[in-house]
């Protein structure tokens, strides 16, 4: 009994520093305030998906979390450490040099809508190029690594195809062992399936649900509604740059409490 | 067929003198080499100049490119071979003077590193801005995204662009016998002044400048496509 305690609380132990915490984040381009104000945690092994139409910062929101588009204001914080500055001796904030910052987003994986992956590579080469040239992994072992991850996206017979010469769910699944192969702290998935034939999101989005079942800590931008019902530890809907609303999947699609929240998901019902 | 006409097909002159008019041609290769590689390093440099974000490095990288690919070659030369040296001179308060074989390969150089450089930057902005992003999201450094992402495929975009512009300036290399580079032009006016027979000589250059640039372009254009053709769908 004292065992099965002990397990239990393991996990409650070390949700004590959120694996990642986004503070206060606000981010205009311009005249247009995109972010304003978005906090939450993500706990160790959990996933967040963030829901909201189109133009509500959610691609915004992604970007700010791993710097690409650095925040105005507010911080982002990896196993407690904030992203870009560092407290100094005295006590006080300094900004992170890119460099710095460079080391900081590497613990974050993103998948993009776009897949991005560097077409005049193969898709091991683009699998094994950031732990090759970044993590200075052993080119060996970044080959059996990234030959693991390939399997795990069920793509290793494609390994040494170029990216042109896949279907764009082969492409994204390839971009999913990529940001695997760099040991990431956390997924990002920026509307993965968004830009795929409705036929070829599914074998996306298993690959995504058998990493959340392993206990992948994910954040999920996305407009699969069922999928984030069913994979999601919390639901984060975004309106205007804030949360309008959060909670467990269930309250969030079974009882929204907001009449914007209510209206957006009657849209999906339809 | 008129005798004249005639003379003009009949390369036995140009065969007769065949072992000094193959070192000329050497002098066309190693000025070739040379310029292009000034040309390629120099273009490229300007090319980061020109799509910098400071605006003053835009400045200069566009001054850069403006200046040289309006600038004609051949008044290039006499300049970099004439004029710079005294600059040069006035400034170190020194005589200066340059060996006519730096001459050539810088005056090229530079002109062709005003072609290169549109071609280099042409080539870096048509990269889609989400292969940068997957590379800055990696944790790349900008050096690196530049040299393992931006380049390789460049590369490759500009190869058709770049092959045109290589055979331009092997073309180019042949003004510089003006300035007494001893290359294949120069040993043909050399003979020539000493045979009085134009005709078969200068047909004779006019066919080896052909054959050499017909064949190597035909090769680097297979090679390359085959190359291009990897990458694309």
């Amino acid at each position: 009994m004292r065992a099965l305690h002990a397990k239990l609380s393991a996990p409650i132990f070390m949700s004590d520093v959120p694996r990642i915490r986004i503070a206060g984040v606000h981010k205009s381009f311009g005249p247009l305030e995109v972010l304003r104000g978005v906090s939450f945690d993500v706990q160790h092994g959990s996933v967040v998906s963030v829901i909201g139409a189109s133009g509500s910062g959610k691609s915004t929101l992604l970007r700010c979390i791993n710097y690409l588009d650095p925040p105005n204001s507010g911080e982002i914080y990896i196993e407690g450490e904030p992203l870009g500055s560092r407290i100094d001796a005295r006590g006080g904030r300094k900004p992170r040099s890119l460099a710095e910052i460079n080391a900081m987003r590497r613990e974050l994986g993103v998948v993009f809508q776009q897949f991005n992956l560097w077409p005049h590579m193969t898709v091991l080469g683009n699998v094994i190029e950031a732990p090759i040239r970044v993590r200075k992994i052993p080119r060996k072992e970044a080959i059996a690594y990234g030959e693991e991850c390939l399997r795990r996206v069920r793509l290793i017979d494609k390994a040494r195809e170029y990216p042109a010469r896949l279907s764009g769910g082969q492409q994204q699944r390839a971009a999913i062992a990529r940001a695997l192969a760099m040991r990431p702290k956390a997924m990002m998935f920026d509307e993965a399936t968004s830009s795929l034939d409705p036929e070829l999101t599914d074998e996306v989005l298993s690959v995504m649900r058998e990493l959340a079942v392993d206990g992948t800590t994910m954040i999920v931008v996305t407009h699969e509604m069922s999928f984030a019902r069913e994979v999601s530890d919390r639901v984060i809907f975004l309106h205007a740059g804030m949360i309008e609303e959060e909670g467990p999947p269930a309250q969030i699609f079974e009882a929204p409490q907001s009449d914007r929240l209510r209206q957006f998901l009657s849209k999906y019902r339809k | 067929m008129s005798n004249a006409l005639k003379q003009s097909f009949d390369l036995s002159a140009f065969w007769e003198y065949r072992s000094i008019l193959w070192q000329g041609l050497i002098f066309n290769a190693l000025v070739f080499l040379c310029a292009a590689c000034v040309a390629l390093s120099v273009g490229l440099g300007a090319a980061l100049f020109r799509i910098n974000r400071f605006l003053p490095a835009r400045v200069v990288g566009t001054l850069h490119v403006e200046l040289f690919r309006n600038a004609p070659d051949y008044i290039m030369l006499v300049w970099v071979h004439f004029v710079l040296p005294i600059l040069i001179g006035l400034v170190i308060r020194r005589r200066v003077e340059f060996h006519p074989f730096v001459s050539a390969v810088i005056a090229l150089g530079f002109v062709y590193s005003g072609y290169f450089a549109e071609a280099f930057r042409a080539g870096m902005q048509a990269i889609p801005q989400g292969n940068l992003d997957a590379g800055r999201a990696f944790g790349m450094s900008e050096r690196l995204i530049l040299w393992r992402i931006t380049l390789p495929q460049v590369v490759r975009r500009m190869l058709p662009e770049a092959l045109n512009l290589f055979i331009s300036l092997f073309k180019a290399t042949t003004i510089v016998s003006l300035i007494a580079v001893p290359d294949l032009m120069y040993n043909v006016s050399m003979v020539i002044q000493q045979e009085m027979r134009p005709l078969p000589l200068y047909t004779g250059a006019a066919l080896t400048y052909f054959l050499i640039i017909f064949a190597l372009s035909s090769t680097a254009r297979a090679f390359s496509e085959r190359w291009r053709q990897k990458i694309q769908a």
